[in-house]
């Protein structure tokens, strides 16, 4: 078979060369940076400097950023962790946040929170005017994502995080997907908590951070030695925290050319694929998105056929979620939008630091090639 | 690439595993597939059975060990319709269901065909232990598995016609140490996982317990009724109807100074009739609900039939009777013939096709 071509980077990103570079010392061994001895003080000295250069890439100060195992941590800290120092009032969020928002939010809503949902539009943004009544209910947080995973659609955080300031309330961004691709920086909006991840940029999975801005209050999740400023005990993983920083320091710095370079191979590769399967919609395409991110809705297809079949072809895609034994799940993401239809069938492709223009084309034609099979299964079997 | 991929339903279990790496040796372009049946992820903790989560991550496991690729078919909405409800539907009218008889030929290996097709894929396979023919220009001839203690024939009866010339069965010439001892010289992680016994959505094997989950406790299948006698006496209680099948001893205590038996069940009065053992016997069985494998019997012909899986097969003489309905007067009465179990028709090693018992 010919070359995989990997369309999957919303997933996960393939680990970078110069992020591996700089781990690998921190992977023969090192002291533990709580001890006092000259192995454990030069391991405190790379910890910090990791800090400071997540600080700098997102413009918070070092004692902001708590390293976490990744972005479903770092978002159970956020909503839980300022619930549980709350317990009052509701827990908001955007219906279209990431499972570890939503987990973490029905959790909270178990333990006695108000669970309130924002509604979304067609284009998968939250209205500035549905969080204004929702903050009537006097929230102990407020979630809603950057740029969400599978459409892509950027959100009004300023908006948002605006309105909670001058509500008094704790504003949270999940921002796993949007770092590296739009411009991200905490000294610049209104959010008290921000969520970063390491693997979507091309670091290693199981390394994460989340900002906490001076003064905002967190009830840790995690007990014992008091690291992270007492927000998340256990020994730190070294590499892992070296790795997160080095793949964010990269990617904010190449931010305002990659974004320009993948919305330009994800505008080829919708155009390539619209173009050949007539009637294929760009989902969230009124919105606007993260430059990497391309959900496009099949008609007369099945979402099983097009996923499995592309697999076959060598082309990683994604549809919505997947569920752990590996069956697609119907997106609550287009559910949410008001575009969910069983007559669809939705895909997912995510670009990266790896794609080129060549994988785009042979992608699509690959694509191409497949419709007429799938189109004539899905209307054999409704005749 | 000349031949089309063959789609092999992979369960987790050493049998489909070693169906896979057969055809892989074959040369075959081989895609693994799991049918998952129900939600796996609402059950937290570990699994037990093969149908679980655990048979989805060792179907993949083996996959990877044959470097072929391996995917997950949702099939829950038609399982729970074609397979679960039915089960239970079939129990509340007093009947004793083989839930994995209709889901292989109703459910999985049709649903099987018409979803590989869809990949592009005209043939299919599975870990049965059957042989199936394809005869050139003819209609394919279904034979018993070689090894006898492991044939499954007896859940086939029902795969349709049009799917039988897709169907591969890559193990059913092997006997199970065979395909084990294939399995470890592979290398592939499911060579000694134990055989799943219980039905696949009642890993607790406890079937009263389930019917009153689905039913509600107040439903007569599972509400306290009488048992009788043939001659109407009412000699005890029972726990619910729906716990009990023809043939069954055990839960019945004490009668008469003799053991007794479930005779029948009588789902519109919510009694169980019991009776001595004697009484058990039957020389007549009607089938309902036929397919044919490729051929037709007449009345008069001579056939065996086997009335439960991994009972012997016994000699009768087939006659058509009203609606498409077959009797089989059974040269030696049979115990315990019970409704809504398969009667499957052979000749030889040969599967001519089957029935449910009315």
């Amino acid at each position: 078979m010919a070359a995989t071509i990997y369309l999957d980077h919303a997933a996960t990103s393939p680990l970078r060369p110069e992020v591996r570079d700089a781990m690998l010392p921190w992977l023969h061994g090192h002291g533990n940076p709580s001890s006092v001895h000259a192995a454990g003080r030069s391991a405190r000295v790379a910890l910090e400097h990791a800090r400071e250069q997540v600080a700098a890439a997102l413009g918070a100060g070092r004692g902001e950023i708590v390293f976490t195992s990744g972005g479903t941590e770092a978002n159970n800290l956020a909503v839980l962790g300022r619930w549980r120092r709350a317990r009052r009032g509701a827990v908001v969020c955007s219906a279209i946040e990431h499972s570890s928002v939503l987990g973490a939010a029905r959790a909270a809503a178990a333990d006695g929170a108000i669970l309130t949902l924002l509604a979304v539009d067609e284009e998968g943004s939250v209205q500035p005017e549905a969080l204004r009544d929702a903050l009537q209910l006097g929230p102990a947080v407020v979630s809603v994502m950057w740029g969400n995973n599978e459409v892509g659609t950027l959100q009004p955080i300023d908006a948002l995080g605006d309105l909670c300031r001058e509500a008094g309330v704790c504003f949270h961004a999940d921002a796993v997907q949007a770092v590296g691709r739009v411009p991200v920086r905490v000294d610049r909006s209104a959010c008290d908590l921000l969520t970063v991840s390491a693997h979507k940029l091309g670091g290693p999975p199981g390394a994460g951070a989340l900002f906490v801005r001076a003064g905002t209050r967190l009830e840790p999740l995690v007990h014992g030695g008091g690291q992270e400023h007492g927000l998340r005990a256990g020994t730190e993983n070294l590499a892992a925290a070296v790795g997160l920083a080095r793949a964010i320091e990269l990617a904010v710095a190449e931010q305002a050319s990659e974004a320009l370079r993948l919305a330009a191979l994800r505008d080829a590769l919708a155009e390539l694929i619209t173009s050949a399967a007539p009637g294929t919609r760009i989902n969230a395409a009124g919105a606007e998105r993260l430059p990497h991110i391309l959900s496009l809705s099949v008609p007369d297809a099945d979402r099983e056929a097009l996923l499995v079949s592309l697999d076959l072809e060598g082309v990683a895609a994604s549809a919505g979620s997947a569920c752990r034994s590996g069956t697609i799940e119907p997106s609550h993401v287009l559910s949410a939008m008001g575009s969910h239809d069983p007559d669809m069938a939705v895909i997912r492709l995510s670009l990266g630091l790896t794609s080129t223009e060549d994988e785009v084309r042979e992608a699509a034609r690959r694509f191409a090639a497949l419709i007429p099979r799938l189109r004539a299964h899905v209307l054999e079997a409704s005749r | 690439m000349s031949r089309t991929p063959v789609v092999v339903a992979m369960s987790g279990g050493v049998d489909s595993s070693v169906a896979a790496a057969r055809l892989v040796e074959q040369g075959e372009r081989v895609i693994g597939v799991t049918m998952k049946t129900f939600c796996y992820t609402e059950q937290a903790g570990p699994t037990r059975t093969c149908c679980g989560l655990d048979g989805i991550l060792d179907a993949r496991r083996v996959c990877d060990t044959l470097g072929i690729p391996h995917h997950v078919f949702d099939m829950e909405e038609a399982f729970t319709r074609d397979v679960i409800d039915d089960f239970v539907s079939e129990y509340v009218a007093g009947r004793t269901p083989n839930p994995c008889v209709r889901c292989n030929s109703n459910t999985k290996i049709p649903d099987l065909l018409r979803r590989a097709q869809r990949l592009g894929a005209e043939r299919i396979a599975t870990g049965h232990y059957a042989r199936i023919e394809q005869a050139a220009g003819g209609a394919p001839v279904l034979r018993r598995g070689l090894d006898p203690a492991k044939d499954q024939t007896y859940f086939l009866w029902g795969v349709p016609q049009h799917v039988l010339p897709h169907l591969r069965l890559p193990v059913g010439d092997l006997t199970k140490p065979e395909v084990r001892a294939r399995a470890r010289a592979l290398g592939l992680s499911t060579a000694d996982k134990p055989e799943s016994q219980e039905i696949c959505f009642v890993p607790s094997g406890d079937y009263g317990d389930f019917l009153r989950l689905r039913l509600g406790a107040a439903h007569p299948a599972v509400s306290a009724g009488d048992l009788v006698a043939a001659d109407g006496e009412v000699v005890g209680r029972h726990a619910g109807y729906g716990r009990y099948t023809v043939g069954q001893r055990r839960g019945l205590g004490g009668g008469r100074g003799q053991p007794l038996y479930v005779l029948s069940v009588r789902p519109d009065r919510n009694e169980v009739v019991v009776g001595r053992e004697e009484e058990l016997y039957r020389d007549r069985v009607v089938l309902g609900g036929m397919n044919w494998i490729g051929v037709a019997v007449t009345t008069g012909q001579q056939v065996e039939v086997q009335l439960r899986y991994r009972a012997q097969p016994t000699a009768a003489a087939v006659e058509w009777v009203e609606d498409g309905r077959v009797a089989l007067h059974l040269t030696e009465a049979q115990r315990a013939v019970t409704p809504g179990q398969s009667g499957v028709l052979y000749s030889g090693d040969r599967v001519l096709g089957g029935g449910r018992i009315q």
